[in-house]
């Protein structure tokens, strides 16, 4: 077989996993190669005339043609390089190979091109059934969580999971079978059947949910949409003998049906996230029939870089809910306001209507922040370690309250902005990765109405969404 | 309740008077309830009665996920949630109103006896009849247990609670009884009330709780439809029993019906 030109270049990795280079990389690649080799590099038409891919077992070709179709049109030896390694980025991003190495070859054969290519690239396939074994201990709770999953099921990267948990206390149970159109790998459908529990000691409110779901995500331009149908069937409880009476009025069964859309715009520096939600709540016949609630929340996020390093960054979020039938919404459906991953200086959940010391939630919300991002002071574990932390001084409001809903928007409005709870203060936030964050922050909260519980002074957070 | 919060509860009650906005909380009462919660209610209700206490009755869907014991009726009084007859009893005494105060040692206990054969007896009978015997069960009980909900909750939550009786049953041991010896078992209970009873107006020389008992689950038999007239001929073969019933409600519903009070 003859010799491979870019296999005789060295400076350009073609193997292995740590193509991790990104294609400006490639352009930036300074090598003083003497003028004719670098014509051969970087100006020699080529054509692709074979792209293949060797290791499949279960997977199905068809779905990967979609991925590696675009090596085809590349032009010049850089431009495969490129497209190639963009392929490859896309048969990983589908989540069923666990490993993919390009080899780029001079085409052999018949009816070889004296600049032909062939493009291979070699997979490895993820394992058909992967499991996990998991046990935990949280809040006098222990539990075992058993994990299994089925990638790549039927050969056109559909993936089916199962999770277990079994606990001293509760029991829960999710099954899910996820499928992307082939060659459109962000439009995919999700379903869902699953029974989780859940205790909320602010309500002194615990509740059941058996439901199943249908979701599909597709992208229009720089958005994602969401579209989900959920049934659930919900049981709801007191958690304490000593729960209010508010509470254990709601206690019951019911069966909740929700067609929801989320809309979630991304771009640099600016995230937007719109839900609206119709819910058709079944409950007593006693009083007509079905009830339905229109609820609608969303969540605005501006980060802008400042100087040194550091990040401005300012959030709101807002939401209501509109009974449709004048009957009176339920506990587990309205929202929630304070704690440290929200309206920080307050206790979790504890702003708002209440009775008797459980929080009740209410049917309208906003709040909203502004934080600082910098890093530590003085910088130590630079480079290492310490980039994951950030000092962060904030300001945060917000407001909770149910609205009389004869009363029109501008009366609405009103009762939002009057009593506001703020609080202001400083503290140190660590990332964990992209999606989890731990803080530690002194907080000050203001503006404190009768019946909040606050948290002055320190109060730590863990969590993924923050206000 | 064990005796510790027993204890607690009467110190809590014995703290305030009855209140006026005192209520009980049962399931509606045109489509859902059945037979056996319907017969706890009404002995509660005659209970606060005869001991002279206001309580308003509301009817709720969810009154049995209510109820702190799961079980029909409950009240609501002041701050407290108090449910089924014996803790209710317990809960008026603590807060100075009771009616087997005047009865001795022998006689409460004869009481309390004859109180755990009603419950025994006549309470275990009507689950069985209601939720154990095929005809009742799909042709009355299932659907009315389901009414608030849409389907298929409705189903779910009426088999749910059908399994849940029948364990029930198996484990006291009516588990393999048919439904001829469970209406044999209404009679003898009656049978030995009606001989207590004899020819006096109630079961001890005043009304005690064993008669708004009583009263409740015989009223409700004789009042309830269901698909056959058997239960109700085997308890209206007992005529003292029968008169026994009346005069309770002339004395403590019909009287006040003036008062704009509701009959049971």
């Amino acid at each position: 077989m003859g010799a491979v030109h870019a296999k005789s270049m060295d400076p350009l990795p073609m193997h292995g996993k740590d193509l991790g280079v990104n294609p400006d990389d490639l352009m930036e690649h300074p090598e003083p190669e003497p003028d004719a080799k670098q014509e051969i590099l970087e100006n020699k038409d080529v054509v692709v005339q074979h792209v293949n891919i060797q290791g499949l077992g279960r997977t199905k070709e068809d779905l990967l043609g979609y991925e590696i179709s675009d090596v085809f049109n590349a032009k010049n030896l850089i431009d495969v390089m490129k497209k190639a390694h963009i392929a490859r980025q896309r048969l990983l991003r589908l989540g069923i190979f666990k490993e993919v190495e390009v080899l780029i070859d001079t085409s052999e054969g018949a009816d070889a091109l004296p600049n032909g290519l062939d493009v291979t690239f070699e997979v490895n396939e993820i394992k058909r059934l992967t499991g996990s074994y998991n046990t935990m201990v949280g809040n006098n709770e222990g539990s075992m969580v058993l994990g299994l999953k089925l990638p790549n099921m039927i050969g056109r990267a559909e993936k089916l999971t199962f999770q277990f948990s079994y606990g001293t206390k509760e029991t829960s149970y999710g099954l899910s079978f996820f499928k992307p159109q082939p060659g459109y790998f962000e439009r995919n459908l999700t379903l869902n059947m699953y029974k989780v529990t859940g205790q909320f000691p602010w309500s002194s409110l615990k509740e059941t949910d058996r439901g199943v779901s249908a979701e599909f995500n597709f992208p229009v331009g720089p958005t994602s949409h969401m579209l989900k149908w959920e049934g659930v069937w919900r049981e709801l409880g007191c958690l304490a003998r000593s729960a209010s009476f508010a509470v254990r009025e709601e206690s019951g069964h019911s069966l909740k049906s929700a067609l929801s859309v989320c809309i979630h715009i991304f771009t640099p520096g600016l995230s937007l996230l719109i839900r609206m939600s119709i819910l058709s709540i079944e409950l007593a016949g006693f009083t007509g029939g079905d009830a339905s609630f229109f609820k609608e929340d969303f969540e605005l996020q501006l980060n802008r870089r400042l100087f040194w390093d550091s990040v401005l960054s300012a959030s709101l979020w807002g939401g209501m809910l509109f009974p449709i039938e004048g009957k009176p919404s339920c506990i587990a459906d309205r929202f929630y306001l304070g704690g440290p991953t929200s309206v920080r200086g307050f206790g979790m959940y504890s702003i708002g209507p209440q009775s008797e010391g459980d929080y009740l939630g209410g049917e309208a919300y906003w709040a909203g922040g502004l934080h600082l991002y910098t890093p530590l002071p003085f910088r130590p574990g630079r480079g290492g370690f310490g980039d994951l932390f950030r000092t962060h001084f904030f300001l945060n409001a917000g407001n909770l309250c149910n609205l009389n809903y004869g009363e029109g928007p501008r009366a609405h409005l009103q009762k939002l902005a009057e009593c506001i709870r703020w609080s202001y203060g400083a503290g140190i936030v660590l990332r964990l990765g992209n999606i989890a964050r731990l803080e530690l922050n002194y907080c000050i909260p203001m503006g404190v109405q009768s019946g909040d519980r606050i948290c002055d002074g320190v109060q730590f957070g863990a969590g993924i969404r923050f206000l | 309740m064990s005796l510790a919060a027993e204890a607690f509860v009467s110190q809590m009650a014995a703290a305030e008077p009855w209140p006026e906005n005192a209520t009980l909380y049962q399931p509606l009462k045109e489509d859902q309830i059945l037979l056996s919660d319907s017969a706890s209610s009404l002995a509660v209700q005659t209970y606060l009665r005869m001991c002279g206490l206001p309580v308003q009755v509301v009817c709720r869907p969810n009154a049995e996920y209510m109820s702190p014991s799961g079980k029909i009726p409950f009240i609501h009084v002041g701050n407290q949630v108090v449910s089924e007859l014996g803790p209710i009893v317990q809960f008026s005494k603590a807060k100075g109103h009771s009616l087997s105060d005047g009865l001795d040692d022998v006689q409460r206990a004869e009481m309390k006896a004859y109180m755990e054969l009603v419950n025994n007896m006549l309470l275990t009978a009507e689950l069985f009849i209601q939720w154990c015997d095929e005809a009742t069960v799909s042709q009355i009980t299932r659907h009315r247990y389901g009414t608030p909900y849409s389907w298929p909750l409705n189903l779910i939550l009426a088999y749910q609670k059908q399994w849940e009786v029948r364990r029930k049953m198996n484990a006291v041991g009516w588990g393999g009884k048919t439904v001829d010896q469970v209406y044999e078992d209404v009679s003898q209970c009656c049978q030995a009330l009606s001989q207590r009873l004899g020819t006096q107006p109630y079961f001890f020389k005043i009304p005690t709780e064993l008669d708004a008992l009583v009263f409740g689950h015989l009223f409700t038999i004789l009042t309830t439809q269901l698909t056959n007239t058997e239960l109700l001929e085997r308890v209206r073969s007992y005529s003292n029993l029968l008169s026994f019933c009346r005069r309770i409600e002339q004395t403590y519903f019909e009287s006040q019906k003036a008062g704009g009070a509701p009959s049971p």
